[in-house]
């Protein structure tokens, strides 16, 4: 019985090619599309998720109340682990973690690094294994390091780096370290990376005493507790808090000062913390791919169900015969719903090989390092689309075909899909409608990254690269001068200006202050030099500019029109911030957008010395490293060799520091990134989703031109005109795709609304993008029509009527 | 065998039934072979259909080896159907995508008889029926008379009781057409094989016992004297 199905089965599929092609072609081209984002959604749910432990893994990250507000941090006190480990008996292990990014030295080679400062558990609570060396104790002196098989390479090439020295820059002093083992890379899903990983002994290098054993209030080091099994998280964290209180008691009342546990595997997706070293990413990307790929899938399945709908006339009859010979209903039903399936495993196979094919360039799209392998994931979940699609696709033709009475179709008086049935008439409209909510949402979406791209930022971000100077804030202001003067005679060098964050930081520095009304208040701030603002091309609104060698100005500060208007200022110069500062206004800079379009422009102030404002803040804070950074001007021409000039010259400043650099446009593109990329996926998706749409169409153009030749040769003898006949077969569908439009606009609108939520900088979704989309889709399904309608009124109608 | 009781059919057309069979009492034995003649609209088909329980009457009753077949269940009915009753067609109605062997092996699959079983009498029947060397050949490949003859032997495959056919020879010439109604001689005679045919040729009704004749959904009850 099985073996007859399967027989018939592909007797029809190679007998009506073109009926196989058009299914199949559809369906694995949705169905690669699929595995890609399922790849990539399961990338994502999958972070930090590879430690056999992650489940009892957390994150302590602070919470301090301070006047009303709250402080969130995910960087904490470096005594904090030490105190906890010892004071509560549910933490099993506890590890520091320092990320660093020092120049490392081998021979003449120099690198910055990423650098893991870390307590010696790190090996156990992680799932990091080590490849070679010392793998039980890796940390057996304070100067052992571990390094990564990719910053092995870069060094040592293929050569084992087991006993090798390299020199790294840790505070003012270069330490000798010897690599004790070879640590495999960490994945691409994991929040904690790192080049090469040292014991915590070496943090008396950077941080004082106090810092390290007393400073509550200082935050430096992420903290991560692998809790006992079985251990309630809130008890956890009340036990700390009662550890805790004596020890912050002298700046904090009861509840100001709270640590709390944070599951590792929550860290990715939680974007309510600040983002700590890696980033997080918002769920809402995987939600839309995966309801992307949803959508790709149903499109194709729609295809599968139309066509066999188109199909079923010719099926009936076959269907009345196995019925007259003895055939259960139950009987066909099983051999529909096994030939779909065929077809979909079929498909699938294909599927998969063109998801192999793409795979490369769908991670460079995403920016991801996807793999397809026959695992138990890929196995499932083909089982899962055969089935769910081989139901669905199966579905018309086993329900509906297997009910038909034997009688009627075998005297040819069952009259179906002569006309466009309700239901197919209704598939049809999905699949359009979701086809022209992508392409308006790949229009929208093209349009706001580009309004991002273009709009004018306040600032010339045009040629300008960024030099970090990687040093603590003095060191680093001296070697940025010490630069500056080495290629301010470069004639393809504007201008030059050294400040502690530049514009490629899109977090300034955070400082809070309780005002002469007791009202707390925050600006963002920024330490920047005389050269700054021209350099920059800011624009003086009211006052001026700092000036060079004017020792007045270190008292003096500039504000943006955001902070006058905040304060509400009618002649803002010589005022000062209401409150303990004593600096003075002495200029005021029209808006400029120093952070990403996502946000408002924020009450900035900027001022020579930063340590003033300091002392008078009650509360600092930053994402980015306050490390100063050279912003460097340069003339259009060779950038390539403008980078080479500026690189011997930081080579006679800096020896021995590695020349880092980036150019400032392609930093700020960067924060648009996620987009960005969902940007691409989704134009690529719609791309795909109204070939599949069209494809399906044509296959049903084709079948109702067929089963119209009679009544079209009948026309053509009454004298119908070959544009006439066109028309009159394209019309249903030009309809269809009226509806599907109207039925996707609001949806469309919605879905878009919701997603430029996001920034507070947006275009108006522009109405011409609705029509656009519609006459795409009407042009394309327009096309795919004619091309049959045209050759069926070209067909000369005596032939169509003898057959008869 | 047969026994059909006051059988009526008709469809309403605006509030008024149309009638297509109006109250037929037919019996048949085992063994006859009957033709049902009549011209176009006679409802000739119908009754066909309805004795092969392919379509319901509206009215009466249906007795097949004593079983009331309106009162079993469908299982029961197409279990009986399944055993007793084979069907013939005048476009022979063969399975595109199927082999000769494949079209005759069908109803077998249907009645779940065992594999080897089935070989056993496919074979055997297209021996009988000298077709051995078109087995493997689809129906596009066969003239109209063999297509009706694998028709045939696609019926007989399960060795029905009841052999019921619909216009036979409707779509072949008279060569052909000859000799299906002689090889239904033979099954009827040979083997006891109960034929109820439809037709329009005097000359194919002639190969049988007893001729019914309709009109107007009604059996003409002085022929149906006559061929007493």
């Amino acid at each position: 019985m099985f073996k007859n199905y399967l027989k018939i089965a592909f007797r029809y599929l190679s007998r009506h090619k073109g009926y196989t092609f058009i299914n199949v072609l559809g369906l694995s081209v949705g169905i690669a599309c699929c595995i890609l984002i399922a790849l990539f959604v399961r990338s994502e749910w999958s972070f930090n998720r590879f430690h056999p432990n992650s489940e009892r893994i957390y994150r302590a990250w602070l919470e301090e109340f301070y006047q009303g507000e709250i402080f969130r941090n995910t960087a904490t006190p470096i005594p904090l682990v030490p105190v906890l480990q010892a004071g509560v008996p549910e933490i099993e292990l506890s590890c520091r973690i320092a990320s660093m990014r020092p120049p490392v030295k081998y021979n003449n080679n120099i690198f910055n690094e990423e650098v893991n400062m870390v307590d010696s558990t790190f090996f156990k609570i992680f799932n990091f294994p080590l490849l070679e060396g010392n793998k039980q104790d890796p940390f057996s002196t304070a100067n052992s390091i571990v390094i990564s098989e990719r910053a092995s390479k870069r060094y040592f090439g293929n050569e084992s780096p087991i006993g090798k020295n390299l020199e790294v820059q840790l505070g003012d002093d270069n330490i000798l370290f010897t690599i004790t083992a070879l640590a495999k890379d960490a994945p691409m899903e994991s929040n904690i990376q790192f080049d090469m990983v040292i014991p915590f002994s070496n943090a008396s290098y950077i941080w004082s005493e106090q810092t390290r054993n007393s400073a509550w209030s200082n935050v430096s080091v992420a903290s991560f507790f692998l809790l006992q099994k079985g251990t309630s998280v809130e008890n956890v964290n009340q036990k700390a808090a009662t550890i805790l209180q004596p020890l912050v008691a002298k700046n904090y009342k009861p509840g100001e000062y709270n640590v709390r546990m944070q599951p590792l595997e929550d860290i990715y997706f939680n974007t309510t913390l600040p983002e700590g070293e890696r980033g997080y990413s918002d769920p809402k990307y995987s939600y839309i791919l995966g309801t992307v790929g949803i959508l790709i899938l149903l499109i194709a399945c729609i295809n599968f169900v139309t066509l066999s709908v188109g199909r079923s006339a010719t099926r009936a009859m076959e269907v009345g015969v196995r019925k007259v010979l003895g055939a259960e209903r139950k009987q066909l039903v099983r051999q529909f719903w096994g030939e779909s399936i065929l077809l979909t495993f079929i498909a699938i196979i294909i599927g998969f090989l063109l998801a192999l094919a793409s795979l490369k360039h769908f991670n460079q799209l995403a920016n991801r390092e996807l793999f397809l392998s026959l695992n138990s994931f890929t196995l499932i979940f083909s089982v899962i689309l055969i089935l769910v699609i081989g139901f669905i696709a199966g579905f018309y033709p086993a329900i509906v075909l297997s009910g038909f009475k034997p009688i009627q179709v075998l005297k040819g008086k069952l009259n179906i899909g002569n006309n466009m049935g309700f239901f197919r008439k209704a598939l049809i409209v999905g699949q359009f409608a979701a086809s022209i909510i992508m392409i308006i949402c790949t229009l929208t979406v093209g349009k706001q990254l580009n309004y991002l791209r273009n709009k004018n930022l306040g600032f010339n971000k045009e040629h300008v690269i960024i030099v970090p100077t990687n040093k603590p804030r003095q060191l680093g202001n001296a070697l940025g001068k010490r630069y500056e003067l080495a290629i301010q005679k470069n004639p393809k060098v504007i201008s030059t200006t050294t400040s502690m964050f530049s514009m490629a930081q899109l977090g300034w520095m955070s400082l809070g202050y309780s005002d002469d009304k007791g009202v707390f208040r925050q600006f963002r701030f920024n330490a920047i030099d005389e050269n700054f603002i021209p350099a920059m091309g800011l624009e003086v609104v009211a006052g001026r500019g700092f000036l060079k060698n004017n020792t007045a100005d270190s008292n003096m500060i500039i504000v943006n029109e955001a902070l006058v208007m905040q304060y509400g200022w009618k002649d803002p110069i010589g005022k000062k911030l209401p409150g303990k500062y004593p600096q003075q206004v002495v200029g005021v800079v029209k808006d400029f957008h120093f952070e990403s379009l996502h946000t408002p422009i924020a009450p900035l102030v900027m001022a020579l010395k930063p340590d003033s404002m300091f002392a008078y803040s009650s509360d600092v804070s930053y994402n980015a490293s306050p490390q100063p950074r050279v912003s460097v001007r340069f003339r259009e021409g060779n950038v390539q060799e403008h980078i080479k000039s500026l690189e011997a010259a930081w080579k006679t400043v800096a020896a021995d520091e590695n020349f880092e650099f980036r150019f400032l446009d392609e930093a700020l593109a960067a924060s648009y990134e996620q987009e960005q990329r969902l940007g691409n996926i989704v134009k690529y998706a719609s791309f795909l989703s109204i070939f599949i749409a069209c494809l399906g169409l044509f296959g049903l153009a084709t079948l109702v031109v067929v089963r119209r030749t009679k009544e079209i040769g009948i026309r053509k003898v009454l004298g119908a005109s070959v544009p006439r006949i066109v028309t009159l077969l394209s019309k249903d569908f030009i309809l269809l795709v009226i509806v599907a439009s109207v039925i996707a606009f609001p949806v469309a609108w919605w879905a878009l609304s919701k997603w430029m939520e996001d920034f507070a900088y947006r275009i108006d979704i522009p109405w011409w993008i609705f029509i656009t989309a519609a006459i795409l889709a009407l042009v394309v399904a327009l096309v795919t029509v004619s091309v049959q309608a045209i050759k069926a009124a070209l067909t000369n109608p005596v032939k169509s009527l003898r057959t008869e | 065998m047969i026994e059909l009781q006051h059988i009526s059919k008709w469809y309403n057309v605006g509030g008024k039934p149309v009638f297509i069979l109006k109250d037929i009492n037919l019996k048949v034995k085992e063994g006859e072979f009957i033709s049902i003649m009549g011209p176009s609209g006679s409802g000739k088909s119908t009754l066909l259909n309805i004795v092969g329980m392919l379509d319901m009457p509206n009215e009466g009753a249906y007795h097949f080896f004593g079983e009331s077949v309106y009162n079993l269940k469908d299982k029961h009915r197409n279990e009986l159907y399944k055993k007793n009753i084979g069907f013939i067609f005048q476009a022979y109605h063969l399975i595109d995508e199927l082999t000769v062997y494949e079209n005759i092996e069908t109803p077998l699959l249907y009645q779940n008889v065992k594999s080897s079983e089935r070989k056993a009498i496919v074979a055997d029947m297209l021996d009988k029926f000298n077709i051995v060397g078109k087995k493997d050949l689809f129906p596009s490949q066969l003239s109209g008379g063999q297509q009706q003859l694998v028709g045939i032997v696609r019926a007989l495959i399960a060795k029905p009781k009841l052999l019921l056919a619909d216009e036979p020879t409707g779509n072949l010439n008279t060569a052909q057409g000859e000799e299906i109604m002689q090889l239904f001689q033979q099954l009827n005679q040979e083997e006891g094989v109960t034929i109820i045919q439809v037709t329009h040729s005097e000359k194919n009704a002639s190969y049988g016992n007893r001729i019914i004749n309709l009109l107007d959904g009604r059996v003409e009850p002085s022929l149906q004297n006559a061929s007493h």
